[in-house]
């Protein structure tokens, strides 16, 4: 746990580090707001000066003209404090989102096995949405709420040391409040975050599972559940509030005294003045510095407020940085081969010895694995499932690496092989093939993105998926996947074969590629593979009956052994 | 299927304007009304004190410099206590108050997700959309924190600004109060207006943004075989940049939404100071003219986060009306029945017609079929073909368009819902494993099963090792943080589940997914024996021939052929 909250704070530290310096702009146009803060407030304290003594000063419209100015001003910098700070969230965010994709394609298919695609997706899209406000807020506050009020006490200073004095000792009394009160937030935030999320979590998997639950007739109690750990989740969040709002309920004290301590010091000396009997201008000038003092304090607490504001965006810093630490760091990246493979008179592939356990608790998942095909024929592996048919296939596609033993592609180990060039003589085609969202061309084109016309329609033409593309209301330019036409199991495998025909590989593997099909589809995909299969190097894992008639070699695999090998009879 | 139905949603809410469904989620408020009117006029009163601390003290300076006798003082420190308790009480009665009324709106939700609207979810909707309506009921606390609350505040500072100033000078109150009716009304409205299409344009890129990032990481080895990694990260990175560019628009839009509030506040300290130097207004007295400064200053603080709240309405409001569109019934939902479940459990099946959509052939098509109480059958038939469909209406999940029904004799139109589902243990293709312990996730088929009975369950459904090995055993976590179990492994213990009911009626779906062919013919095996006396309806696109069956059937083109026995 320590270990993890090291991590955290790491990483908060380095993103910290990356984005002050993109908040910098926002944090200088703010101390000019600061400044021209001040300037306005000057002028509202001469024109009431002046207007409070009559024939201090004489009636001058030049501050009035001034604070016009200095409005538009202040708006102006604003804004671009508003547009400069959406700026900066969003270029951490690319920079983030892009690390993260990065890490994802990285880490490959691999990451798919203790991870479900949702949160991934969720860690690069919403967590590192909910990061906007730590860049965007939080950074530039947490440099101005010590910047800016210093700028304005300075200021204050040279007009009135003590009144300075004062607004700083409340400013002070500031970070205590926060600390007496603040810390002990944090430390129930971080608790109440956690349970938040949780809570948060159950009601989002209760409804994903909603029709489970009303089916089982189990509506009345799961609702009253769902109340109860709403009403929880209230009770511990006000629980944190109650403190959380302490903290800028300390602020808020820290003003009022400030500024009844100001009003009172400024108005006794005032009083004395008055009984003096000074004359108008003199009393003119003091009334204006008394007034420009006074009317500052809101300005020197302001930046504390935007500070407390932001201070939430920060909890979404640590949770993020929690949760990215199941990508895989650039470190891990394997290392890669350099040696090319000529297979231009096909591949042919080995295994010798070859072992691999997932998890050694529970044994070895192949064991000493030898077979060898040669170039343009097939094999098919047989067995269960468990039996270690797409560990297998995994290993030839790279992204497992056997423990023992080696894999040659026409006798150069496929470790040595640069990965580009195994990935250009390797066709895969899975139980479900993933359908972009899309049109089908661009979705048939992903795997040879640079065919020509002619060739994608050879491919469609050969994948036998012409008859069902004719069916669809705009052909091959017809949406699909995600938010698009629906097709069928047999009609996504199609597009999966016409997509390894485009793609032309002398090396075919296929892991189950009928398992989701009914008998018919599933005779009809056949003979469209054997047709792909012809003069390609093909290995074949099912446990379909139908899978005999596909011909070749045939291995038969048990608990990660060769239980016999030998030819099929048709 | 799932964009049509975004597209339904949101042409349904564009039907239903703005303010139907914010009316409609204040109507589910209703219960928490004196505790959210209690938090707004808290903080009407926070507020209220807080222009008076400003009055008092513009006076209070004002009037020292003149000489006048300190009246004020006494007040000040007053005012100043109560407003900082003031607010702070108000700060937390508020969002008590809206936790409670987002607690109802879930219960709400979730209601009426499971009535009607939810019940054809399973088959119909996606998860995802789902996710996206939580987080939608999860927006709607802005509405009251972020749009209610402070235009309260505002209709009450208006007329309290205008009697203020009005006592001072009638032409200056016409003068300020415009511009806080502008600053506070107009331009919050105007921004409304104006954020409705940006907001639009910054939600669709997210959800592009997220379909692109789901393709990807969905499609892995797909990209990891073809090499298509530059083109898959160039592809989001297009996305992003696509968002990035909404979200700037938007901020640009904020950004002068703020800067416009923030002039009509200074136009109106103008104002008040001109007319203090009786520059083009008329002149009015000096200590006045500090307390309707510092008035004016305070009255304008309390509203100028209203132009910003006003450009994100649009989101919030579309929030809601999603969330209101849930409460609708779908077209196909069955009326809730009254009567108690009959003792029999024959079913039949008389002339049933059923269509998913009207301009499509029908799924059933006057389709009529008996199964007796403890037969043993099976429905095979090609995807789509209505297998399916079939258990969606035994379980009431959808209506029949014509004929009817029948559990015992009795209609099931008229049955309560809760008794028919408690006869019926229905195991789906899309059966979802809750993110909760082995144990609570079997207690879900039958919720006063004792240990031995769990095993029992497990071992039939042949699950029982693999959760034996887990280090928790039946109090293994489930789902994210916690132990993962292979697909095939997922759906054994939903089936484990199914078996643990005591329904007399079981549905089960495509029960064999996930087994290789050994396992599922010792499954099928130990399913004839645990079965014993119960009815089963088996649904498969094949079959493995080791099933005991009194019938099959196998559908297609809507309409039933026996298959013999």
């Amino acid at each position: 746990m320590n270990d993890d909250k090291t991590v955290m704070k790491a990483w908060t530290r380095a993103q910290s580090r990356l984005g002050r310096r993109l908040a910098m702009p926002v944090v200088l146009l703010g101390l000019a707001v600061a400044g021209v803060a001040v300037g306005q407030v000057w002028c509202v304290a001469s024109i009431l000066a002046c207007v409070l003594v009559p024939g201090g000063t004489k009636v001058a419209a030049w501050p009035l003209a001034g604070l016009v100015g200095l409005a538009v001003l202040r708006a102006a910098l604003q804004m671009g404090i508003d547009v400069l700070a959406a700026r900066a969230g969003m270029k951490a965010r690319a920079r983030l989102r892009g690390g993260v994709v990065d890490a994802i394609l990285r880490g490959g298919p691999g990451l798919l096995r203790n991870h479900h695609s949702g949160e991934l997706t969720a860690l690069a899209v919403d967590r590192i949405e909910a990061l906007d406000g730590f860049f965007a807020r939080w950074l530039p506050a947490s440099v101005l709420w010590v910047a800016a009020p210093l700028v304005i006490g300075v200021l204050a200073a040279l007009v009135q040391p003590g009144s300075a004095l004062i607004m700083a000792a409340c400013g002070l009394a500031v970070p205590f409040g926060q600390a007496l009160f603040g810390i002990g937030a944090a430390v129930a935030s971080r608790n109440q975050f956690l349970a938040m999320t949780r809570l948060q979590a159950r009601f989002l998997d209760r409804v994903r599972g909603i029709a489970t639950i009303v089916l089982s007739g189990r509506t009345e109690d799961e609702t009253r559940r769902l109340a109860a750990s709403a009403e929880e989740l209230r009770m511990r969040t006000m629980k944190v509030l109650r403190v959380a709002f302490l903290s800028s309920a300390s602020i808020d004290c820290a003003l009022v005294v400030a500024l009844v301590l100001v009003a009172l010091r400024n108005g006794a000396q005032i009083m004395a003045l008055h009984e003096q009997g000074v004359p108008a201008t003199v009393m003119a000038a003091h009334v204006a510095r008394g007034l420009f003092v006074v009317l500052l304090v809101p300005e020197f607490f302001a930046p504390f407020r935007s500070l407390a504001l932001a201070y939430q965006d920060r909890a979404h810093a640590s949770g993020a940085a929690a949760a990215m630490r199941i990508l895989p760091d650039a470190a891990t990246a394997r290392a890669e081969g350099q040696a090319l493979c000529d297979a231009g008179q096909g591949v042919r592939v080995a295994f010798e010895n070859v072992g691999f356990a997932w998890d050694a608790a529970r044994g070895a998942t192949l064991e000493d694995i030898s077979f060898t095909v040669p170039a343009g024929q097939a094999v098919v592996l047989w067995g269960p499932s468990g039996s270690g048919k797409s560990t297998l296939i995994e290993m030839l596609l790279g992204f497992i690496q056997p423990a023992a033993g080696r894999i040659t592609f026409n006798g150069t180990d496929m470790a040595a092989i640069d990965p580009a060039a195994l990935v250009a003589i390797t066709s895969w085609i899975g139980q479900k093939p993933v359908l972009f969202a899309g049109t089908l061309r661009e979705n048939i084109l992903f795997a040879r993105p640079g065919a020509t016309e002619a060739q994608l329609q050879a491919a469609v033409t050969a994948a036998a998926a012409d008859s069902f593309v004719a069916h669809l209301p705009h052909g091959l330019d017809t949406r699909i996947g995600e938010g698009g036409f629906g097709l069928s199991g047999g009609q996504a495998q199609r597009v999966a074969i016409a997509r390894a025909f485009l793609k032309d590989a002398p090396l075919l593997l296929l892991d189950e590629p009928t398992s989701h099909l009914d008998p018919e589809t599933e005779a009809d995909v056949f003979a469209s593979l054997r047709r792909l299969a012809e003069h390609r190097t093909v290995i074949l894992a099912s446990h379909s009956p139908a899978a005999a008639g596909f011909g070749g070699q045939r291995i038969d695999l048990d608990h990660g052994r060769i239980v016999t090998s030998g030819e099929h009879a048709s | 299927m799932k964009s049509t139905e975004n597209r339904e949603f949101s042409r349904q809410a564009r039907r239903e304007g703005v303010l139907a469904p914010v009316l409609q989620i204040l109507q589910i408020w209703q219960r928490r009304a004196p505790l959210l009117t209690a938090g707004a006029l808290l903080s009407l009163l926070a507020l209220l004190i807080g222009l008076l601390l400003m009055r008092a003290a513009g006076l209070r300076v004002a009037a020292m410099t003149v000489g006048m006798l300190v009246v004020t003082t006494g007040a000040l420190r007053i005012f100043g206590a109560s407003r900082v308790i003031l607010r702070y009480t108000e700060r937390l009665v508020t969002h008590d108050a809206m936790f409670r009324a987002l607690a109802d709106v879930r219960v709400w939700f979730f209601r009426h997700l499971a009535r009607g609207a939810a019940a054809g979810l399973g088959f119909r909707r996606a998860g995802d959309l789902l996710s996206r309506l939580v987080s939608d009921v999860e927006a709607l606390d802005g509405l009251y924190l972020r749009i209610i609350i402070p235009l309260a505040g505002a209709l009450l500072v208006l007329p309290f600004l205008f009697i203020a100033i009005n006592m001072v000078d009638t032409e200056l109150a016409l003068v300020v109060s415009g511009l806080f009716a502008c600053g506070a009304f107009g331009l919050p409205l105007l921004a409304a207006i104006l954020g409705r299409r940006e907001g639009g344009l910054v939600s669709h890129a997210s959800a592009q943004l997220r379909i692109g990032v789901l393709d990807m990481v969905g499609g892995l080895r797909e990209i990891a075989t073809f090499g298509a990694e530059g083109r898959m990260r160039d592809h989001v990175h297009a996305r992003d940049a696509a968002l990035f560019r909404a979200q700037m628009r938007q901020a640009r839009m904020l950004a002068l939404a703020g800067a416009a509030s923030y002039l009509c506040g200074q136009a109106a300290v103008v104002a008040v100071l001109a007319a203090a130097l009786g520059l083009g207004l008329p002149r009015i007295a000096p200590l006045p003219a500090a307390a309707v400064l510092f008035l004016t200053v305070a009255a304008f603080e309390s509203v100028g986060g209203l132009t910003r709240a006003g450009a994100l309405a649009g989101s919030i409001t579309r929030a809601a009306a999603r969330v209101v569109a849930v409460g609708a019934m779908p077209e196909h939902a069955p009326p809730e029945g009254t009567e108690p479940a009959p003792a029999g459990t024959d079913i039949r099946f008389e002339h049933v017609t059923f269509r998913w959509d009207a301009h499509r052939q029908p799924v059933l098509d006057d389709l009529s079929l008996n199964i007796a109480a403890g037969e043993r059958v099976a429905i095979l038939g090609a995807s789509g073909a209505g297998k399916s469909t079939l258990a969606a209406l035994l379980l009431k999940v959808v209506a029949p368009e014509a004929g009817r029904i029948t559990l015992g004799g009795q209609d099931i139109a008229t049955i309560r819902d809760d008794d028919l589902r408690g006869r019926i243990a229905w195991l789906s293709q899309a059966t979802h494993l809750f993110a909760d312990t082995i144990r609570a996730n079997l207690l879900l088929g039958r919720p006063d099963a004792d240990e031995a009975e769990l095993w029992a369950a497990l071992e039939q459904a042949r699950v029982a090792d693999v959760v034996r090995d887990l280090p928790e055993g039946l109090d293994s976590w489930l789902g994210e943080g916690g132990a993962s179990l292979s697909g095939g492994q997922g759906r054994r213990l939903a089936l484990a589940r199914v078996l643990l009911s005591r329904a007399p009626i079981l549905i089960l779906d495509e029960p064999a997914t996930g087994l290789d062919a050994r396992t599922e013919q010792e499954f099928l095996l130990t399913l004839n024996e645990v079965t014993r006396g119960r009815t089963v309806i088996l649904i498969a696109h094949r079959l493995a021939g080791v099933e005991k069956l009194d019938h099959a059937w196998r559908i297609s083109g809507g309409k039933m052929a026996g298959i013999g026995a």
